[in-house]
């Protein structure tokens, strides 16, 4: 292990985001075998069941049943793999054409630059939920649509950041001698520069996941994220909503589970922008 | 200063101007490859194909899409937004009337976010080199990673379930007439002079406007802290120092001033992203603003009207941006003489 890997991962922050990703990642990947129930399993008989521990409870059911019947922890771990899906695959995403524009702008700059720069200003003039919201609108519900809406979202957070420290990288020594050297630009870029913008590109991939977690759960909040039949945290939290007097537990339960996959990444991005010695401001959203 | 800021806003409007133009184009885009028909939903369910054809051509739909763009934009010039098909009256009607309970919202929960902001940021910075420092970092991150409408439902569970205090829905207990003069519920309950009635509306903005400032605070302390820190390493602190003058002048009258021009640039990304997170607190909370209306018009695909409401959304952005801008300006003497 090389020292730098093994430094990140001495920090705390960087270990315990790490670790409840990592937890979290597991309850998505083994979901079919740890869930003790399907999610979609209705038992119309035992509805609005309190959690195991109270005394109405039943060990059955160890969070309890929602309003109809559903396994609360079954779909709080089906829960998992839908918003770690959501987190990875529209992170990387975003990450991939924000980073790719970013770099072509701050590098060449030029027209290119001026109509991205255009394109960010418009995008920044919209609130990000409205954004979305309207994007789902046309692109209608399912997960490929809540991923992609998060890429056409959010291209512009990395695009934004990287653009201006390409900027910087780019003025250094070492670009212009392997500019000399005869390097192309496309060696240039590879080689010299993404090296340089690679800390800030990661700290950024781990914030951005917290973020998509958060629309994916506003998303299916509003009921224009997943499909129904695909369990995810924000529609229990809507499901619950009906039943707070009844059940608090069903709006509890989902919130924990988002609040604690956004701190961990959350954390982990801290942890990393603190390793990788990465300072910067804008990192706020 | 005046003309310092009168040519920003001048320079801000020109800019804004394909800004918008592109935005409504977006939208306008967006919004037509949906598979919904607005001329079959806009007539009765017994209307024949030829009463729709018709209608079709009528609202112009039947042309090419730019065309149908620039017609909906001369229209959009003279104050006509369309017709919302769900509600059967004018969109910039519905819109004009929903945005002063929105803004009001919002701009109460500005208010809460930057009090609140300042406090922690100070807060977290008196913490520094105290064994309590990693505990008020690591707190300010788990509020950071609680989002707006989390927010809106734990405050709606603690104090409208489990200790119901505040009330927590609409702007006003429904035994008062709501005086209707500028939309600003607050402003006109005073204008009217009825305490009683500014008092309920209060309460009724508490937990939404909470929630929302809640939910955006955490970024503004950490940009505060951060910029502290970095005004902290600056000379004139250690002269100030040196020339004898408390720690507790220093922090407030010296290095405040000084901190809280960046923190202000962050803050003014922070209010347009919080004019968009009115519109989640506004479900929670059945408030009768922006965001519900563009939600119903979401669940109706009432395109006139998520048009016209995504667009006030924007200029509503923009405002904000260009105001802080000019605080920005105000409070920063460097920028002034140019």
């Amino acid at each position: 292990m090389s020292p730098a890997v093994s430094a990140t991962l001495r920090s705390g922050r960087v270990v315990i985001g790490l670790g409840l990703v990592l937890f979290l990642g597991m309850c998505a990947l083994l979901a079919p075998l740890i869930a003790p129930h399907d999610p979609a399993e209705q038992n119309l008989l035992s509805i609005l069941l309190p959690p195991a521990w109270s005394p109405d409870g039943n060990q059955e059911f160890p969070f309890g049943t929602d309003s109809l019947g559903r396994c609360i922890l079954s779909r709080l771990i089906y829960g998992a793999r839908t918003a770690m899906v959501v987190a990875i695959v529209a992170s990387l995403g975003a990450m991939l054409l924000g980073s790719i524009l970013g770099h072509v702008c701050g590098y060449f700059g030029g027209i290119v630059d001026w109509v991205v720069g255009r394109a960010v200003d418009v995008w920044m003039s919209f609130p990000p939920v409205i954004l979305s919201l309207v994007l789902m609108v046309g692109l209608g519900t399912g997960l490929d649509k809540v991923i992609m809406a998060i890429i056409l979202v959010d291209w512009t957070r990395f695009c934004r950041v990287l653009r201006s420290e390409v900027l910087v990288v780019t003025q250094r020594d070492y670009v212009t001698a392997a500019r000399l050297l005869g390097f192309t630009h496309w060696q240039t870029i590879t080689r010299e520069i993404l090296p340089a913008t690679l800390p800030l590109l990661i700290t950024l991939l781990s914030l951005e996941m917290a973020v998509a977690v958060v629309v994916e759960a506003i998303l299916s909040f509003v009921g224009l994220g997943v499909r129904a039949d695909e369990a995810a945290w924000g529609q229990m939290i809507a499901d619950a909503r009906q039943y707070i007097y009844q059940s608090p537990w069903n709006l509890l339960f989902p919130m924990f589970a988002i609040i604690i996959a956004v701190s961990a990444f959350n954390l982990l991005g801290d942890g990393l922008r603190r390793a990788f010695d990465v300072r910067l401001a804008q990192l706020a959203r | 200063m005046l003309p310092t800021v009168l040519s920003l806003l001048g320079r801000r409007l020109i800019a804004a101007i394909p800004i918008l133009l592109l935005v409504s184009a977006l939208l306008f885009c967006v919004l037509r490859v949906l598979p919904v028909d607005p001329a079959a939903m806009s007539l009765p369910p017994s209307a024949t194909i030829a009463e729709i054809e018709a209608q079709r051509r009528e609202m112009g739909l039947d042309r090419p899409l730019a065309l149908q763009y620039l017609i909906w934009l001369q229209r959009a010039l003279h104050g006509e937004f369309g017709r919302s098909i769900h509600y059967r009256r004018d969109a910039g009607a519905l819109v004009a009337e929903t945005l002063p309970a929105t803004l009001e919202l919002a701009l109460t929960a500005m208010a809460i976010a930057g009090t609140l902001g300042l406090c922690g940021g100070l807060f977290l910075f008196r913490l520094r080199g105290t064994p309590f420092e990693t505990l008020g970092d690591l707190s300010s991150m788990l509020l950071l990673s609680i989002p707006e409408f989390l927010w809106g439902l734990i405050l709606l569970f603690l104090f409208g379930v489990v200790l119901p205090l505040l009330p927590f829905t609409g702007r006003l207990s429904p035994s008062f007439m709501r005086p209707n003069i500028t939309g600003f519920l607050l402003l006109d309950t005073l204008l009217v002079w009825r305490p009683d009635m500014f008092w309920d509306a209060l309460t009724h903005m508490a937990l939404p406007a909470v929630a929302l400032g809640l939910a955006f605070s955490p970024m503004i302390m950490r940009v505060l802290r951060s910029s502290l820190f970095d005004v902290y390493v600056e000379d004139f602190i250690a002269q100030a120092r040196l020339r004898g003058i408390s720690e507790m002048r220093i922090l407030l009258a010296h290095a405040l001033k000084n901190a809280a021009l960046p923190t202000l640039t962050l803050a003014g990304v922070q209010f347009g992203f919080l004019f968009g997170g009115t519109l989640l607190v506004e479900i929670i909370y059945s408030y009768p603003g922006l965001g519900n209306l563009m939600v119903d018009a979401v669940r109706n695909a009432d395109l006139p009207i998520i048009q016209t409401a995504g667009l006030a959304y924007c200029v509503a952005v923009l405002l904000i941006n260009t105001a802080v801008d000019s605080l920005y300006l105000v409070l920063n003497p460097k920028l002034r003489e140019r």
